[in-house]
């Protein structure tokens, strides 16, 4: 079916979401929580637009909106960015630090807050991809814990996380960079726990964690991950590099 | 206060009882909520290892489990005391001086909203309007409400349950979530 975004006319699927047409189209809408592998959480609601439907104006968020109707879409109608500044200026009160939020405060001309104190601060803005994507992954290491303004991320009882691979899922894909990973010397430490990070065996770069190879093997009930002699993993780079190597000799 | 950790060993009683609870339901994880009401009702309060069970019983992460244990106000991670004393604090009551009564509470029971006494037999809340504003200030143990309650009232209103003022010494409350 034809729908209208900002005046161009899009090809779209009945059932798809109003953002992976935009996206498709080209049409820039700002989204925190989306991420094209998980479901929708719709929660930090900055990729709201405008639908007009039979003449009815209505404001949706795009990220979980299934389009099937033949409607008009406003990305960034005078009330959207009205509407988008507030949602911004409340994610800086929240996260006032940020450079995330700082560039969307930037880019939607927003001066900082002075309100509301520094020490309250936090980076994360309770979006719920992280626990999602380690749910996803198979972990399910954390989840949101309390409610209102006590909520936050957290393991079971703040401990080491028990279910916690060190996959680091969880940091790369939170828009805010708010969960700290600090890897060195052939370890990884994130949610209070450290992992041994496995070298390869080529380059020397540190590839997965112990426990990440052991449930990726588990997982798929083969060895999907080169293991040489003392378990060591190589590393994508080296595994092509390996592999062209032996296609050369098998072939020259 | 932090909760004891994974290395801590399971009650073999709290074992046992959460096991007949979970029996009770269906593997599916919609029951998750109820079989966590009952574990409530049963400890008071949701044992560490009630929740491990559970998880197991489900095959569900743990942190599932964790998350709506803590979501849920009617669900606690600590001892309440035997009786629940509520405060209410809804406008009406707050203007009748609510907080008068948790004062008084304080000096007779040495706890503050939150807290459970060190006896086990009392805590207390602070909730919000109960719908009876026209008897504020209002307070409920258990199930029982008492209106237009002044802070010598609450005296004998908590005489009534148990030893109450048994021992002198009801020093230092035990803060619940
Ligand atoms: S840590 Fe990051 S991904 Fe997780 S809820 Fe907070 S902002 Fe979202
Ligand atoms: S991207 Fe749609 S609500 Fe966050
Ligand atoms: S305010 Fe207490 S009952 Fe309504």
């Amino acid at each position: 079916m034809k729908i209208v975004i900002d005046g161009k006319v899009c090809e779209a699927e009945r059932g798809e979401y109003l953002l992976t047409v935009a996206r498709r189209e080209g049409i820039h809408i700002p989204t925190l929580c989306h991420n094209d592998a998980l479901p929708g959480l719709a929660s930090c609601r900055l990729c709201i637009v405008e639908v007009v439907e039979k003449g009815w104006h209505k404001v949706v968020t795009s990220c979980v909106y299934p389009v099937s109707a033949e409607i008009e879409v406003f990305t960034a109608s005078e009330k959207i960015l009205r509407m988008r500044k507030t949602l911004i200026m409340l994610l800086a009160a929240r996260a006032p630090e940020n450079e995330t939020i700082g560039k969307l405060m930037q880019e939607y001309g927003l001066e900082k807050p002075d309100r509301f104190k520094k020490e309250n601060s936090s980076d994360c803005i309770l979006c719920g991809l992280c626990a999602s994507a380690c749910e996803k992954i198979g972990a399910g290491a954390i989840s949101t814990v309390h409610r209102g303004v006590t909520k936050k991320i957290a393991t079971p009882f703040d401990d080491p996380a028990a279910d916690c691979i060190g996959c680091a899922a969880c940091a790369s894909i939170c828009p805010t960079g708010a969960i700290k990973v600090q890897d060195k010397s052939g370890t990884r430490q994130i949610w209070n726990k450290t992992f041994e990070l496995l070298i390869c065996p080529d380059c020397g770069k540190p590839v997965v964690t112990r426990e990440q190879a052991e449930y990726l093997r588990k997982q798929m009930q083969g060895n999907p991950i080169e293991y040489s002699g003392d378990g060591t993993v190589r590393c994508e780079r080296c595994k092509k590099a390996s592999a062209a190597d032996r296609f050369r000799t098998a072939f020259s | 206060m932090t909760l004891s950790s994974g290395m801590q060993h399971r009650s073999p009683d709290r074992v046992a009882v959460t096991g007949r609870i979970l029996e009770g339901y269906p593997k599916e994880q919609r029951y998750t909520l109820a079989m966590l009401q009952d574990i409530q009702k049963e400890f008071q309060f949701i044992p560490r290892e009630s929740m491990e069970l559970i998880a197991d019983y489900l095959e569900l992460p743990l942190s599932k489990i964790y998350s709506l244990a803590t979501f849920y106000k009617a669900l606690s991670l600590r001892p309440k005391g035997k009786h629940v004393i509520k405060i209410c604090d809804g406008t009406a009551c707050h203007i009748r001086s609510s907080q008068m009564l948790a004062n008084e509470l304080y000096t007779l029971l040495k706890i503050r909203p939150g807290e459970t006494t060190e006896d086990g037999q009392f805590s207390i809340e602070m909730v919000n309007c109960l719908g009876a504003c026209a008897i504020a200030p209002v307070i409920v143990i258990d199930e029982t409400f008492y209106g237009k309650v002044t802070p010598a009232k609450l005296q004998e209103i908590i005489a009534q349950y148990g030893d109450a003022f048994g021992q002198s010494d009801r020093s230092g409350g035990v803060a619940h979530e």
